[in-house]
């Protein structure tokens, strides 16, 4: 292009004129469109994020916390609370002093709470009077006691799952909590999880997109591992142990194998997903049948199953559910996750955090209304099939996956801890009250009933209220 | 007249071709200051064939990485917004032609390279990032910003 016609095309004379300025900002009005673009996008955004409850700022009355059992447990729960602004640890209670005690007031003496500790936790009760709330995590059979104390000592409770080892504690802890007026929540955190919170009111309940759901399956399943020890130097005195129910410290270690003392596997993985069958079903189990046993492990050291495999029925207002649930602990295949099941699709969703997808029926509708409204990402479609592979007549073809769209990041147990801080504020209700942790024990220790007495087991209507 | 006419059309296509890269540039830019915690790294690790070391040195170095992460992240959103907007073209051609150089010899689709990350198409030697670099190769020598763009009210400006 020559010099002159270049001049031509581009400037058509010396001085800036009303042409030279609409050409000029030409591009001005497509930033605007994208700025628009950027909008709608950050808008569906938001749906996603709506499900996740923020802490209400300007209302972060400090409040004054006791941790009860210091163990594994106590510790994870205590690392979600020391990211949840607003508390004040006080006190903590553990028999095993020269170990949990020490390390969890260290913990605590890190970020600058100083905080007192106790063996008893009469003594605790009695001393701290200032305190608000107090946090439990001591082994199942003590849940009942320990509950039904600090509720009746005027404190707000934050109770581990498996709510009680038998249905009378469990019973004991919703009269405690009604009579006294108190807050008890149960620790099912899953209630709080916003990507469950999202599968559950966004896609079960508003889309209904799993269609008329007929069955459910889960699992958890872990590898081997061997008993739990304990540094020697550190035993706990044989007369402390007896004072606080357990023969010895291999058994004080690995409680959870034993009865009386906790409700082995499928009480400790099981309940939590037994729990999310009854949240999203809206219902409570009619009957369940189980088989188990200690099948692999020493017998003497782990009384509970080490095997369990259960049926559960569910009539639910949309008819008949049945509901599947087996836990391994000699073989992690697959890990663990829930399935929803209905004749439009399936729900995959785990508390691992790489887990949560629906899956279309090929004869369901398209779901493009909930891909718009940002419930789900765009699907996609399954890989083909290698060439000269035939698809058979009777085979159904491949459903559409579809993924949740929400990233959840945070200790697993935060989001609940919050609640139950913010429900003591009065900013938020429980997620997972007395009652509802009471319903899901009952569900649950009926499996242990169901795989003693080899007979399917029938749950009576009024068995889930106390 | 006849040959000022003729210029037209050409040179509206070369402004959408333009526009259309710039919004490509600037919302990838945007898109990774949204994310918040975006980084290269990813991008970096996979490099294969000759500059992988250098590109894999700039992801296990931390320091390193942050610069590279941030010279992307206002990289491609300033080549972006010019591109759009039309102001300083041939600069923003020359520099976004620079840095899809980057991402083409970090990654090329050379026979016998197989990356571990899914490429959403099929390529072999040309893919569209060689695609885009040759389009601002169009950009960079043909004055569109002075057609239409904040260049022709620079370009007057100075020449008063």
């Amino acid at each position: 292009m020559s010099e002159d016609k270049k001049e031509k095309a581009t400037t058509n004379s010396k001085s800036l004129n009303r042409r030279d300025f609409l050409q000029g900002l030409a591009g001005v009005p497509v930033l605007g469109a994208m700025g628009i673009a950027l909008a709608h996008k950050k808008s569906l955004e938001k749906v996603l994020t709506s499900s996740k409850k923020k802490v209400v700022s300007g209302d972060l009355s400090e409040i004054n916390v006791a941790l009860l059992g210091a163990g594994a447990q106590g510790q994870v729960l205590l690392n979600a609370c020391l990211k949840i602004p607003g508390l004040r640890f006080k006190a903590v209670c553990d028999i095993w002093e020269d170990y949990n005690l020490k390390r969890v007031s260290r913990i605590l003496m890190k970020y600058g709470q100083e905080v007192n500790s106790y063996q008893d936790y009469h003594e605790m009760l009695a001393n701290e009077t200032d305190l608000d709330a107090v946090i439990i995590a001591t082994p199942d059979f003590w849940h009942a006691e320990h509950t039904v104390a600090c509720l009746e000592a005027g404190l707000d409770v934050y109770c581990e799952k498996e709510m009680a080892n038998t249905l009378a504690g469990a019973k004991s802890m919703v009269d405690a909590a009604n009579r006294t007026g108190k807050l008890l929540q149960i620790g099912h955190q899953r209630r709080s999880n916003p990507r469950y919170i999202h599968a559950y009111e966004k896609l079960v309940k508003e889309a209904g997109i799993l269609g008329r759901m007929t069955s459910v399956n889960g699992q958890w399943n872990r590898s081997v591992q061997p008993d739990l020890g304990w540094p020697k130097k550190y035993a706990i005195p044989d007369a402390t142990l007896k004072k606080y129910g357990f023969k010895s410290m291999e058994q004080f270690c690995n409680w959870r194998w034993f009865k009386g003392l906790g409700g082995g596997p499928i009480v400790d993985l099981g309940s939590h997903q037994i729990d999310i069958y009854n949240w999203f079903l809206e219902a409570v189990p009619t009957s369940v049948l189980a088989s188990g046993g200690t099948d692999y492990y020493v017998k003497e050291t782990h009384e509970w199953y080490d095997t369990v495999l259960a049926i559960y029925e569910y009539e639910t207002k949309n008819g008949v559910v049945r509901a599947y649930y087996q836990t391994l602990t000699t073989n992690s295949s697959e890990g663990y996750f829930e399935n929803f099941l209905g004749d439009q699709g399936t729900l995959h969703i785990s508390e691992s955090r790489n887990r949560g997808s629906v899956y279309r029926e090929p004869t369901a509708p398209q779901w493009d209304e909930w891909v718009n409204k940002g419930y789900l990402t765009a699907p996609e479609k399954p890989k083909q099939i290698a060439a000269g592979a035939v698809l058979d007549v009777r085979e159904t073809i491949a459903p559409d996956r579809h993924d949740i769209p929400l990233a959840f990041t945070d200790p697993y147990h935060q989001p609940h801890l919050e609640n139950f801080f913010n429900s003591i504020r009065g900013t938020e209700t429980l997620n997972c009250p007395a009652e509802i942790g009471y319903e899901t024990a009952v569900s649950v220790l009926k499996v242990n009933e169901a795989v003693e007495s080899g007979r399917r087991m029938s749950f009576a209507k009024n068995e889930f209220h106390v | 007249m006849n040959s000022d006419k003729n210029h037209t059309l050409p040179f509206i296509a070369l402004t959408v071709l333009r526009v259309l890269i710039g919004w490509h540039f600037l919302y990838e830019g945007l898109a990774k200051m949204m994310k918040g915690n975006w980084s290269s790294a990813g991008f970096l690790i996979e490099s294969k064939w000759l500059f992988a070391p250098i590109f894999q040195w700039m992801a296990n170095t931390p320091k390193v990485l942050a610069m590279v992460d941030f010279m992307n992240i206002w990289g491609l959103t300033a080549i972006g917004l010019a591109l759009i907007l039309g102001v300083f073209t041939r600069l923003a051609s020359v520099a976004g032609m620079g840095l899809i150089l980057l991402y083409y010899v970090c990654n090329p689709p050379f026979v016998g390279l197989h990356y571990s990350l899914p490429m959403e198409g099929n390529y072999l030697i040309v893919n569209k990032n060689l695609v885009e670099m040759a389009a601002l190769f169009v950009t960079a020598v043909i004055p569109t910003g002075q057609f239409a763009g904040l260049d022709r009210i620079i370009h007057k400006l100075l020449k008063k």
